[in-house]
């Protein structure tokens, strides 16, 4: 404690403590008045409080700080504890509170270096990264250089070469108290910054890379207190480049950086419209630095904490950039203007349209409704005609600059296009959207269109009149062109699997006959959205004109993911149109077997023979759905019409259960036919077809109700779809479906109830019941879960601390997130979700992926407690039915699609 | 065109990222050979077997000095290639381009993050952006998460997939008639296969505090490997401190490949080699030193407005 005497911090109330000792009485006896200090204890290298009287600069105490749990915070200024040398109990009472909380703060972080330090050796120091700057200056704990280090109170040296190591002691190694101190410390040094910057170019002249270095590590530590006024210096005009200067430095980095050189020599501002505005382009400039600070030269060092700091640092100067040319009406007309005008070149009109996409881009920084605003000012000026032009460009940069500004406007408030489609002159955009989708932008992506087009027919997010107006006018308008590309790239019937030349768009604007098979994955993609969006419409649109049939076409095409994309097609055409108009399904499916529909598509499965590739685990499960909903029609036209090729399957379960069906079905029509049909027997037999669906639906009235509209219906559909005049398919059992004829009317019962009833969202109907069935299937009772229900609080929150435990404040913030709602959607799989609240489907566990293991280690018994008492991993016996209906609500009112 | 590719490996080797035009070429080529692959995907031994590895380049490429490289050595990835390190693009776009170039010396398997929800939560959706400026190479690795397969079947002897099993899967043939190119469903076997995870405490099957997929015990392993006539199940998704974890009497062992998770928990990596004859060796590694780490290769915007 050699240097105690030198420094004499006697002027500072706040290290000012009385130090009083228990005596044999149960009496505090005063020990004297003086000033503490924490200090490394004569020859060894533990900390130690150190009370220097203030008259006498006699030692009054000196105390090893030990790592055990001994101390007592009481009331706001006084820290107490049970000396384990001395044995009795000692005190410190500090003359104010700031100083008490002080020296508490450093007894803290010296019990927890000295505990870090016991488990590196244990453990081979391996420390926690973020923990990594701390405890590698600790562990050079003997280091003679820190016995120097004082951790009082006191100014900061002047910067100079020699004071640079204590400055860097001083910053980089300070508790979180302590990092409060140095910041205003550094703050109040008005020459601080000029002294260290001046040193700098100094060093940089000389070539001293030590002293380099040091400087490095001494920004570094100084970015890292992560104090906004700090930054408000460091990141000025005037000291900016010199602390990215600084910052080449790196004595990680064997090679210097040149970052000032790339910032200078090859980044280039560019004015569309020049900025008047001094302040704003100030802040321009000083968002791309701090942008490039923490995204090229930092990236690895900056905690989360930071790199918040400074993302609010760019956010804010966005807002600010952004406002103040809003606001400069001047500004915003002459850029429109120019925009516009014909006598702009073809050259800044480009730059002009970049421009606007990186000002829409920025916007994302203001508020809310001020960003809402200034969209809705940007199209009244005509934003849209502006990227009805750029969509025509032949550049094609334009062109995906245009629909990435489309985007943004559609995230923001797909509304404002919307209108703006239904316009007039909205028209020719639509149409260019739809034409950009299918042509062929060579080497470049291009997958914005299909983007934007599914965002316009988005019926989830569209409301009334406006959405059945933007859907009439895709189908009226453009559903035909689409298919016309399928027609022109499919080769004809007879000529199945021939390789189809793609033939590259030459940069002519019309549409070519023959397109990669990327657009016509595209185009499918798209038509299964409409279809798993507008199910209402399938029958007006897809059974007019053989649409299905000749997006079937893409089964001829060589590229199998296109043939799977096909089967998608008419699985999400069976399956909504059964979903949305349970009374009206006969006609569809009377529709695919007059149409031999299925025939392309058993083709296919039948020549891809053995082979266990995603067509084949399609088409099987397209049979299993067809079992499963028991479509009698299709049941019988598939085995009836391809059960010759399809026996070489036989050995498949899938296609085994299929014929088992069919068996099934026809034993019952035969039993029908013999026996008179009376109303109650009729409901035996349906139990008896649907013991599944019973199993499923049971415990639930209303559940209950839907499934037997359902299979009514299903009934009647097929006895509509087998009437003599359907087709030729059903000729030997023809009687048996003229018989079902006259109880028509008496046994289809579709009530407006039922219809309410049924699920509207598409997971209800293939997913959820296929499990419920196989798991009856299986007899095992244990094996009826229940639907995944919100995970139960308890739990959650027993992950949420055990991870904040286990893996930092980060992780503790995802579990804390994903408490909200884990199994929500909200956007499901298109890439509009610009807001990541979408959904928190993971990872309350994820996050704590390291979970179990850190709780075994370390005795989380926390977590333990929690998880025993409170949520016991219970089996799964609660109502089941429920669970499926709460399961059924989640997914039905959430838009998801399947893709 | 596969001296194209060689270049690409090159520069993914070195951490550098695709320009979007060579993304879109090498996804529409992975979706090719995607395609053909099974639901439950053959492999051969000898093979060596990773777990997750979340963006943590550098890290992958220890594994890889580790393991040996591609194609010398077979892999079997067992997903969770993005989200939470800082290089899921070039994570996942090195090993799609072996893939590529390799298709049958590698295998790549889904994980629950190959998915679109948890990539814009978890990073590689913020990651695309930042590296790219647009989300489009987002939307082309995405689609192609749809089309990888979901579990892998080695010798007929293990059975890998990511997260566990599933009360809807009894019999690896159930998992045939998954149609699974689309995005990880919230419940139903494809999502159980990519999110459950082995509990001890769990008797049978226990709700699973991710909100999705399950908790197993022993009891429900040892009757789906006594069923499926496997030796064991060899599964990723859970962080493991030493890096790889038997249970269940060695019945299902969990991989863990990402060491020193998230740049900050600690753990060491293990990668698991089969030889010919399915002889074990669990090789650990720890993460890549710092100085190997090159700088951080963000292009910034070359120019800029505002």
């Amino acid at each position: 404690m050699g240097a105690q005497g030198k420094n004499s911090p006697a002027s500072n109330p706040m290290q000012r403590v009385k130090v009083y000792r228990l005596n044999d009485t149960g009496k505090w006896d005063d020990r004297g008045t003086g000033h503490v200090s924490v200090d490394c204890c004569q020859g060894s290298e533990n900390l130690g409080l150190f009370v220097i009287d203030e008259d006498d600069h006699e030692t009054i105490l000196m105390h090893r700080i030990s790592p055990a749990d001994i101390y007592r915070r009481q009331e706001e200024t006084i820290i107490s504890w049970l000396d384990p040398e001395l044995s009795t109990d000692l005190a410190l009472s500090f003359q104010e509170a700031t100083g008490c909380s002080f020296i508490w703060d450093h007894i803290c972080t010296v019990q927890r270096d000295l505990q870090l330090s016991n488990l590196g050796k244990v453990e081979n120091g391996t420390h926690p990264a973020s923990e990594s700057l701390e405890t590698s200056e600790t562990s050079h704990a003997n280091d003679e250089a820190l016995r120097s280090v004082k951790s009082e109170l006191r100014d900061l040296p002047s910067v100079e070469l020699s004071t640079l190591p204590l400055i860097l002691k001083t910053v980089v190694e300070s508790g979180i108290t302590d990092q409060m101190h140095v910041v205003d410390l550094v703050l109040q040094d008005q020459e601080f910054f000029p002294k260290l910057m001046e040193l700098f170019r100094m060093c940089e002249d000389l070539e001293d890379l030590d002293g380099l270095h040091k400087i490095f590590k001494l920004v570094k530590g100084i970015i890292l207190l992560n104090s906004t006024q700090i930054f408000e210096k460091l990141f000025g005009d005037e000291f900016i480049m010199d602390v990215i200067g600084c910052l080449e430095y790196d004595p990680e980095v064997p090679q210097v950086q040149h970052h000032r050189a790339f910032l200078k020599e090859h980044v280039v501002f560019k004015e569309a419209i020049p900025i008047k505005d001094s302040s704003v382009l100030s802040k321009i400039h000083q968002t791309y630095k701090v942008g490039y600070i923490k995204d090229v030269i930092l990236p690895r060092v900056l905690d989360e904490a930071t790199i918040g700091n400074l993302n609010s640092i760019i956010h804010s100067n966005n807002a600010v950039v952004v406002s103040s040319l809003k606001e400069d009406t001047v500004f915003i007309q002459e850029l429109f203007a120019r925009m516009k005008s014909p006598t702009t070149s073809a050259e800044s009109k480009k730059d002009l349209i970049l421009f606007l996409q990186e000002f829409c881009s920025l916007s994302k920084s203001m508020q809310l409704v001020q960003q809402l605003r200034l969209f809705r000012d940007l199209v009244n000026e005509g934003l849209f005609d502006i990227i009805t032009d750029a969509l025509q460009s032949p550049d094609k940069r334009l062109v995906l600059t245009g629909t990435d500004i489309l985007i943004l406007f559609l995230n923001q408030d797909p509304s404002l296009l919307r209108t703006y489609v239904l316009q007039q002159e909205g028209k020719s955009l639509f149409g260019l959207l739809v034409k950009g989708m299918i042509m062929d932008f060579g080497e470049d992506m291009h997958c914005q269109f299909l983007e934007i087009l599914r965002i316009l027919l988005d019926s989830y997010t569209l409301s009334g009149s406006q959405r059945d107006a933007i859907i009439d006018i895709f189908y009226d308008k453009y559903l035909d062109q689409l298919i016309d590309v399928i027609i022109t790239s499919c080769p004809p019937k007879d000529v199945p699997r021939t390789n189809v030349k793609s033939v590259i768009w030459s940069g002519r604007t019309e549409v070519q006959a023959v397109t990669t098979p990327e657009i016509l994955l595209n185009i499918c993609e798209l038509l299964c959205f409409c279809v798993v969006h507008h199910p209402t419409r399938i029958r007006y649109y897809f059974l007019r004109s053989n649409v299905i049939e000749k997006v079937l076409f893409l089964i001829r095409r060589n590229e199998k993911y296109l043939v799977v994309a096909a089967v998608r097609f008419l699985r999400n055409i069976i399956s909504r149109n059964i979903e949305v108009n349970c009374e009206n399904d006969e006609h569809l499916l009377r529709y695919i077997v007059m149409n031999d529909l299925m025939k392309p598509i058993i083709d296919a499965f039948i020549s891809n023979g053995n082979r266990y590739n995603l067509l084949h685990s399609a088409v099987l499960e397209l049979f299993e759905y067809i079992r499963k909903e028991n479509l009698k029609s299709l049941i019988l036209y598939i085995v009836d019409s391809f059960w010759e090729e399809l026996t070489k399957f036989e050995h498949l379960s899938s296609i085994q259960s299929l014929k088992v069906k069919y068996d099934q079905s026809l034993e019952k029509y035969e039993v029908r036919n013999t026996v008179s049909m009376v109303d109650p027997r009729k409901r035996v037999d349906e139990r008896d077809l649907d013991k599944e669906e019973q199993d499923y639906f049971n415990g639930d009235s209303d559940e209950e109700d839907t499934a037997s509209a359902r299979i009514s219906n299903t009934h009647n559909q097929h006895r509509r779809s087998a009437l003599p005049n359907s087709g030729s398919y059903f000729s030997p059992r023809g009687g048996l479906v003229d018989y079902d004829d006259d109880e028509d009317d008496e046994d289809y019962n579709p009530p407006s109830r039922s219809k309410q009833g049924m699920p509207t969202g598409e997971e209800r109907l293939t997913d959820s019941p296929a499990l419920k069935r196989r798991c009856t299937d299986n007899n095992n009772e244990e094996l009826e879960l229940p639907k995944k229900q919100r995970v139960d609080k308890n739990m959650i929150g027993a992950a949420a601390s055990c991870s904040t435990l286990s893996c930092g404040d980060s992780s503790g913030k995802k579990a804390e997130a994903a408490t909200q709602d884990t199994l929500h959607t909200a956007e499901g799989n298109n890439g509009s979700a610009e807001q990541h609240s979408v959904n928190k489907l993971d990872d309350s566990r994820d996050s704590s992926d390291c979970l179990p293991n850190a709780a075994d280690t370390r005795q989380c018994e926390d977590l333990k407690q929690s998880s025993e008492e409170d949520c016991p991993l219970v089996p799964i016996s609660k109502s089941t039915s429920e669970m499926a209906v709460s399961g059924t609500t989640v997914n039905g009112s959430e838009p998801y699609s399947v893709r | 065109m596969s001296s194209d590719l060689d270049r690409q490996i090159e520069q993914l080797k070195r951490c550098e990222p695709l320009k979007e035009s060579e993304v879109k070429a090498l996804c529409l080529k992975a979706m090719e050979i995607l395609v053909e692959e099974s639901n439950v995907q053959r492999v051969d031994a000898p093979v060596t077997i990773c777990g997750d590895i979340h963006g943590q380049f550098y890290d992958m490429k220890e594994l890889f000095k580790v393991g040996g490289d591609c194609p010398k050595t077979n892999y079997l990835f067992l997903g969770d290639f993005v989200d939470r390190g800082f290089y899921s693009v070039e994570t996942f776009l090195l090993l799609l381009a072996l893939k590529v170039r390799y298709p049958d010396r590698i295998t790549l398997i889904r994980g629950n993050h190959e998915s679109r929800q948890i990539t814009q939560v978890y990073g590689f959706y913020d990651e695309c952006l930042r590296k790219y400026g647009s989300v489009n190479v987002w939307r082309y690795c995405t689609d192609i998460f749809d089309y990888l397969s979901l579990s892998a079947l080695i010798e007929n002897r293990i059975f890998s997939v990511h997260g566990g099993l599933s009360p809807a899967i009894t019999t690896l043939d159930q998992i045939r008639t998954i149609d699974r190119k689309q995005e990880v469903p919230h419940d139903g076997a494809m999502c159980d296969l990519l999110w459950s995870d082995p509990e001890d405490v769990v008797e049978a099957w226990g709700v699973s505090p991710r909100g999705a997929g399950y908790l197993f015990g022993g009891n429900v392993v040892t009757s789906f490997n006594h069923s499926n006539n496997i030796d064991y199940v060899c599964r990723a998704h859970q962080l493991v401190m030493e890096g790889y974890k038997w249970m269940f009497n060695n019945q299902i062992v969990t991989v863990w490949s990402a060491p020193n998770y998230c740049y900050r928990c600690g753990n060491v990596a293990a990668i698991l080699e089969l030889d010919e004859n399915l002889k074990k060796v669990f090789r650990v590694f720890e993460a890549a030193p710092q100085e190997s780490r090159g700088v951080p290769s963000k292009k910034p915007a070359p120019d800029y407005f505002l």
